[in-house]
């Protein structure tokens, strides 16, 4: 049987009648990244809220650890390290100060814990500056101190990257991968930055509209995700002729863009068809074989769904 | 509790808020000081720390304590840190109940700040007439007078969780002082929640054909019915982000 350490059964949450999330049933595995997908306003926060019990579900179930934190939040909640949107702490605290808040009023405060969790982030230098001086990229990495501070089991991170430069988003990243997989912490990660999710998750789970459309695992992704030949020609409309009277249909089989063909069937028969292109007096410049990206994935998926 | 307390005393280091509210506590004895040789008040420490204590709790108060509670259970709101506490986690209940113990913590605070300043201004004039017995009890009339108009405000702190900007409290603030000002002396005056305290603690009560015991349920049924929606809106509601 699976562990899942986050399962929710038909959780939805209404606004003034419209359906901000509707009846999703999410499972996150214990120890994995689970990368939560979707456009703006697609109900990714929103999920993570009613998961934190921030935001209280219209309809559905939520369990937590295999329990229903509603009844056991005491001891549900302190395992979970969370930041939702940007990381919200004292204007007029320093970053220690801010930490030490929150360790105090867990109960387990330790300075030489919030020194090494600033030194991991990265902030150890600037740890007596004041919050409101700090930019973007540290408030964030702030943020990401406090969630993993009192080595939670499980991280719920909405959009963690938000601010951070190439550099940061690499060495957190790089942070959250070493928690999952050294660890074993499991994480909720949500981005509507598809090379990001594509680079970290494990398992992606794809919202729109409020809906959990798919969760699909790293493999499953990759072998669905569309291959396809491009052909750049001299004469596209000779090459499409060409292809029709193979009975290869245009949307179904190829599409044309420009000088370009993408063949998405008969993959195996692309020598002939460059053969025959040749044959006819077409210019085949190039002839690549390619796979469909994440981001090209998602809106096929998206609008198919 | 005692780690709620310390950790909102810790909130408020470096607050601008804070140190106003002191400047605030101090003003209504400066002025006092002042009003001694500018309209010759009387040259008397009981007739300062009556006029200080009047002034103080009928008046002033009203605004200053408007814009603390809008400070203290609206920041959470303003600097986005309510989600972050939260899920620590910190009982919602919990949390808003030791908003108002800091509240009244820092009432507290306030009365020791404005009885010990009009104390030094009143050296500093050289009134007659200080007693130890004198300052004991004008301080417990000014502590008396403060927590009862805390118990008053419980419904601005529903209007704090509801509108967490700071203006309509300053707004509102004043406003209630106005209109203490223009219901003082009036028959009815024991029946008005914020002008109740300062009639109580001052004694003015007893000139009122009114109960005592009315002025204090008046009181009592406002805190009960500020702490009653306040902490249903907060314990019922989503949290802003």
């Amino acid at each position: 049987m699976v562990d899942y350490v986050i399962e929710t059964r038909n959780l939805s949450k209404i606004y003034s009648k419209t359906s901000v999330v509707d009846s999703i049933d999410m499972h996150v595995e214990k120890g994995k990244i689970y990368g939560l997908l979707g456009k703006n306003g697609a109900g990714k926060t929103t999920t993570m809220c009613m998961l934190l019990n921030l935001t209280y579900p219209s309809d559905g179930e939520i369990y937590l650890f295999g329990k229903d934190p509603k009844r056991h939040p005491m001891e549900i909640y302190p395992k979970i390290g969370s930041i939702i949107e940007t990381p919200g702490f004292y204007e007029n605290l320093t970053a220690y100060e801010n930490l030490k808040i929150l360790a105090k009023m867990r109960g387990d405060f330790n300075p030489h814990r919030i020194n090494s969790v600033l030194e991991l982030v990265n902030l150890s230098d600037v740890k007596s500056k004041k919050f409101k001086d700090f930019s973007l990229g540290m408030k964030q990495r702030l943020g990401i101190a406090a969630a993993i501070m009192h080595n939670p089991e499980l991280l719920i991170l909405d959009e963690p990257i938000n601010g951070l430069d190439p550099f940061g988003i690499k060495e957190i990243r790089e942070l959250l991968k070493r928690l999952s997989h050294e660890f074993g912490i499991t994480i909720l990660i949500s981005s509507h930055i598809l090379s990001e999710i594509e680079n970290i998750a494990d398992v992606i789970g794809f919202m729109d509209s409020g809906v959990l459309i798919e969760e699909i695992s790293k493999e499953d992704l990759l072998n669905r995700l569309d291959k396809f030949v491009e052909f750049e020609v001299s004469d596209i409309d000779l090459a499409i002729g060409i292809l029709e009277t193979l009975e290869l249909k245009d949307k179904r089989d190829f599409t044309s863009s420009g000088g370009t063909i993408r063949l998405y069937s008969h993959l195996e028969l692309r020598d002939k068809f460059n053969a025959l292109f040749v044959k006819a007096g077409i210019d085949v410049k190039k002839v690549n074989l390619c796979e469909e990206n994440l981001e090209e994935f998602f809106t096929r998926f998206v609008s198919n769904n | 509790m005692l780690t709620f307390i310390e950790m909102e005393f810790l909130k408020l280091k470096r607050s601008n808020i804070f140190m106003l509210s002191l400047f605030g506590a101090i003003l209504p004895p400066l002025l006092m000081f002042i009003a001694v040789f500018a309209f010759d008040e009387g040259h008397t420490f009981d007739l300062l720390f009556k006029n200080v204590n009047m002034y103080m709790s009928a008046l002033f108060a009203v605004m200053l304590f408007a814009i603390m509670i809008s400070y203290l259970f609206g920041r959470e709101y303003n600097e986005h840190t309510l989600k972050t506490m939260l899920t620590i986690p910190v009982s919602r209940g919990k949390f808003l109940l030791s908003k108002y113990v800091m509240f009244l913590v820092w009432i507290v605070i306030l009365t020791v700040v404005t009885s010990l300043s009009t104390l030094a201004f009143g050296f500093i004039a050289g009134l007659d007439g200080f007693s130890l017995r004198l300052f004991i009890e004008s301080f417990a009339r000014l502590l008396l007078a403060n927590v009862l108009l805390f118990m008053t405000f419980s419904p601005f702190v529903f209007i704090s969780l509801l509108i967490t900007n700071m203006v309509p409290a300053m707004v509102g603030g004043a406003g209630l002082a106005l209109v203490n000002m223009l219901i003082y002396g009036q028959t009815w005056a024991p029946y008005v929640p914020w002008v109740c305290p300062y009639l109580i603690a001052s004694g003015e009560i007893a000139q009122y054909s009114t109960s005592i015991a009315v002025s204090y349920g008046v009181i009592l049924t406002t805190f009960a019915i500020g702490l009653a929606i306040s902490y249903i809106y907060f314990t019922r509601t989503d949290v802003s982000l």
